[in-house]
């Protein structure tokens, strides 16, 4: 009984960890390429869920088709604040990205709070349930965690196979060096920044695929904390670290929430919480690159 | 008796060997120059010495003291002084804090007020002529300002040794020999001994170090007086690529 | 001796900015309310400056010292409400329990995070206000999430009409007397050693390390001393202004964007900053708050991106090169 608990405590946690892992990839690939911490990273999310929840309610359009139309959403805000605010920072002190990002996840905040106002609200995406032995799985959730995979073997292709792609990981690798060799870098600067946010305004829509519920425009703070650890856990410049981060994560995350469950006289989920910000501290204190980077990208 | 000490200093950086086994000597108010090209492991070496880097073998003792793993903040005050090749000013505060700073938590850290800080500040401002850039931002300066306000910076440290990052890289020949003499005057004159790192022999004969020591891969290949290693065959294989009896 | 008065010129400014709020809220009926706010938003410009301003290195769970200042004061209040004959002294406890607090968990936070550099501090501290609200909610410290209400033992304490008085009056007196507090420690700052090793470690922290500076001490000292001054505007304007504590409530990361605004539109690192930036701040979120309620954040965030990217030095800063070779300079630092 006990080892079906746990195996199917398991699964959950590694279906959610495939989740956080992809919203994860994009504040890694920004890191990675701009060495600029996004800091209103969960805003981002943010504007992914609601999306999928206006094209849900208002269009009836399938949460797997929001995907991609998040991701264009996404690549197209990317583009416009590296533009405008992102490029004339690049040579600026780091307090001023930090800042700006932070800005930036206020102002998209607030217009989101404008727009749709600052209740929680949700959507009602039933497509039944799968077993899969030891626990049941709402299809949704299913979904959710094969979108994630896939978007990360895309990316994967993407920096492997592509000019684009290779260009970006020149750049990574030795920006002036690539500069030399032609590639045009500030191009690959705007093009991994608008990846970025592409990416994890998708991740917004496969998160709602996974919780439907609690949608308002303050539910991206949670994520940004949780994306962070995530991404020291896997290696802040690394994408691949970022989505296997997201995988350990969210396994120790969902079994924390049962185990905390257990003890009496405590609330677990405020607990659970409270272990992602040690869990930050420890990690940074232990190996900032990266618990499980290796020299791989 | 040696100022600074370098005991078979290995350091190594993944399987990379960066210096190798190097040993040698600095006395009080020697002016020596460690030369090398790219890669001989200069910088590791100057590095080694400042604390940013610590060893994995070997020794590097200062006045009597073990500093191989001091953090660099702590060699500061025990009278190590260093310039960057590519001067590194605290631009926002002016020229005479800047260097206010070097004299606040450089030898006499702890025994200077803020005051008598910028009173050496301005002394040494004077000495090295920089007197109406004096209440400028530091990061408005001119490159050589900038070079000459890194030096000021330095010496306001009251160092007993010098680390000079290739000070004279990118500089016009005349303002090189007018630099050099200044330097040198002042290090009779306080006792400071410098250790100039440059990448070409030449440079340190222009700056007229009495010995230098030739790195060559991590390894110290010569350790003599400027116009011997001059003529040093190993030197000349070096930068020439071949000894000098062929050809 | 005159030279060292005169290094305290700018300080005059200041104090003088604070007296004139104060004679104003005084004289002109209906202003205290606004008056109380612009003197709180000083207050937490002057706090965080010191830490923002000087060291260059943005802490985005400030929020959380605030809290740990307001359960301070709510802790002497509910846990000494019963002891005879102490009356007032329990206030005073009050703010010696904030200052404890905040420097205990500003300690325990920057022995971890003041090691690091630069994005990676900002991301540990990221969590900080979220980390410690879930573990007084989690644990059930402190009553966890019911929070703590002393509106009864405020009043068994003091008296109804003092206690009232405290909360309309004299608790904004306190802010005011911890923004000039503030002001005073950061001059002091700024003429110390301190003072030159932070400009030194804000505008390269590896060429500070290289002149002798030990980087992290005086991390350190800003952080501590900025998160101090946090614990003590906490239990002013909140515990004792509103006699109840909610862990949602007392570490929203609302006032860390605030103190960010604040403290970037006044100039950073300035003396006089936070006292312009509070007080243009204070004075548009009022108005705003009247012709467009809730909108100031929709506002102040592109203005915030605008003063990045266009006027780093904010007001202050640029009201200091205009002045740079007049006599004002002295005063306007």
């Amino acid at each position: 009984m006990v080892f079906e608990q746990l195996s199917g405590n398991l699964i959950q946690g590694i279906v959610l960890g495939a989740i956080y892992g992809m919203a994860t990839m994009g504040l890694s690939l920004i890191f990675g390429v701009l060495k600029v911490v996004n800091v209103g990273h969960g805003a981002f999310i943010m504007v992914g869920a609601f999306v999928t929840l206006w094209l849900f309610n208002a269009l009836g359009i399938s949460p797997i088709i929001a995907v991609p139309i998040a991701f264009g959403v996404g690549m197209g805000l990317g583009l416009i604040f590296y533009y405008t605010i992102m490029q004339r920072l690049l040579k600026a002190p780091e307090l001023a990205t930090l800042l700006a990002t932070f800005a930036i996840g206020v102002l998209l905040e607030e217009i989101v709070k404008l727009i749709f106002g600052s209740e929680f609200r949700g959507y009602n995406w039933a497509v039944g349930k799968i077993g899969l032995g030891v626990t049941v799985l709402p299809l949704s959730k299913l979904y959710a965690c094969i979108g994630s995979i896939l978007v990360a073997a895309l990316l994967y292709l993407w920096f492997k196979k592509t000019r684009a792609g290779s260009a970006v990981r020149s750049v990574v690798e030795d920006s002036e060096g690539a500069r030399v060799c032609g590639v045009n870098v500030g191009g690959a600067y705007a093009l991994s920044f608008a990846l970025g946010i592409g990416l994890t305004v998708a991740s917004g829509t496969l998160l709602t695929m996974f919780i439907p519920v609690g949608i308002n425009p303050y539910m991206g703070g949670g994520y940004t904390l949780k994306a962070f650890v995530i991404a020291v856990l896997g290696g802040l410049a690394s994408p691949y670290g970022a989505f296997f981060g997201g995988l350990v994560f969210g396994i120790i995350e969902n079994g924390s929430y049962t185990l905390f469950a257990l003890i009496p006289g405590v609330e677990p989920f405020a607990l659970t919480r409270f272990l992602s910000f040690v869990m930050l501290l420890v990690i940074l204190l232990i190996k900032p690159t990266g618990l499980l980077s290796g020299s791989g990208k | 008796m040696a100022l600074l000490t370098v005991e078979n200093v290995t350091k190594r950086f993944g399987g990379l060997v960066a210096v190798n086994r190097v040993s040698f000597e600095i006395r009080q108010g020697e002016f020596i120059g460690i030369v090398g090209p790219n890669g001989s492991g200069k910088t590791t070496l100057f590095n080694v010495i400042s604390g940013v880097y610590f060893p994995e073998e070997g020794k590097v003792t200062f006045d009597d003291i073990d500093i191989t793993r001091l953090p660099p903040y702590k060699r500061a005050p025990l009278g190590i002084g260093r310039t960057f090749q590519i001067p590194r000013p605290f631009a926002s505060a002016t020229v005479r804090e800047n260097i206010a700073v070097g004299a606040m938590f450089g030898s006499l850290s702890g025994k200077v007020s803020v005051d008598e800080s910028l009173d050496i500040a301005d002394k040494t401002i004077e000495r090295v002529n920089l007197q109406e850039h004096r209440e400028k931002p530091a990061g408005t300066l001119t490159p050589v300002e900038k070079k000459l306000m890194e030096i000021a910076r330095a010496l306001a440290m009251k160092p007993k040794l010098l680390l000079m990052d290739e000070a004279m890289a990118g500089m016009h020949p005349n303002d090189i020999d007018q630099m050099v003499s200044f330097i040198k005057r002042i290090a009779q004159e306080e006792k400071i001994a410098i250790v100039s790192m440059v990448e070409h022999i030449m440079r340190a004969v222009v700056g007229m170090a009495e010995r230098v020591i030739v790195l060559h891969q991590g390894s110290k290949i010569v350790d003599a007086p400027t116009k011997e290693a001059l003529e040093d065959p190993k030197v000349v294989e070096v930068y020439l690529g071949h000894p000098p009896e062929e050809k | 001796m005159k030279k060292q008065i005169a290094k305290y010129y700018p300080i005059i400014p200041v104090f003088a900015a604070y007296l004139v709020l104060f004679l104003i809220g005084r004289n002109v009926t209906g202003t205290w309310q606004l008056v109380a706010m612009l003197l709180f938003y000083c207050a937490l410009g002057q706090a965080f400056n010191i830490f923002l301003g000087m060291t260059g290195y943005v802490d985005f769970g400030y929020v959380a010292f605030m809290g740990v200042g307001t359960y301070g004061m709510a802790l002497s209040i509910t846990r000494l409400a019963n002891i005879e004959g102490l009356g007032a002294a329990v206030i005073a406890i009050g703010f010696l329990l904030a200052l404890l607090m905040s420097t205990l968990l500003s300690l325990a936070v920057g022995a971890v995070a003041l090691r690091l550099r630069g994005a990676y501090f900002a991301i540990a501290t990221i969590g900080v206000n979220e980390g410690f609200r879930f573990l007084i909610e989690g644990a059930r410290i402190w009553n966890g999430s019911e929070g703590l209400i002393f509106t009864a033992q405020l009043n068994q304490i003091l008296g109804r009409e003092t206690a009232s008085a405290l909360m309309t009056f004299w608790a904004d007196i306190m802010v005011l007397i911890i923004a000039a507090l503030a002001a005073f420690v950061t001059l002091f700052y700024m003429r110390s050693k301190i003072g030159y090793a932070l400009t030194a470690l804000r505008e390269d922290e590896d060429a500070a390390k290289v002149m002798g500076i030990n980087v992290t001490k005086f991390k350190i000292i800003a952080f501590v001393t900025s998160a101090c001054f946090a614990g003590l505007v906490g239990a002013a304007s909140w515990a004792l202004k509103t006699p109840y504590v909610f862990p949602p409530e007392v570490f929203e990361i609302h006032y860390t964007i605030e103190a960010i605004i604040i403290v970037l539109l006044g100039g950073a690192g300035t003396l006089l900053g936070p006292v312009a930036g509070g007080l243009i701040y204070g004075i548009s979120k009022y108005y705003l708050s009247i012709i467009l309620p809730g909108f100031q954040l929709l506002i102040f965030a592109p203005i915030i991106i605008l003063i990045i990217v266009l006027f780093p030095e904010g007001v202050i800063g640029m009201l200091k090169n205009r002045v740079k070779n007049s006599a004002l300079a002295r005063f306007i630092i």
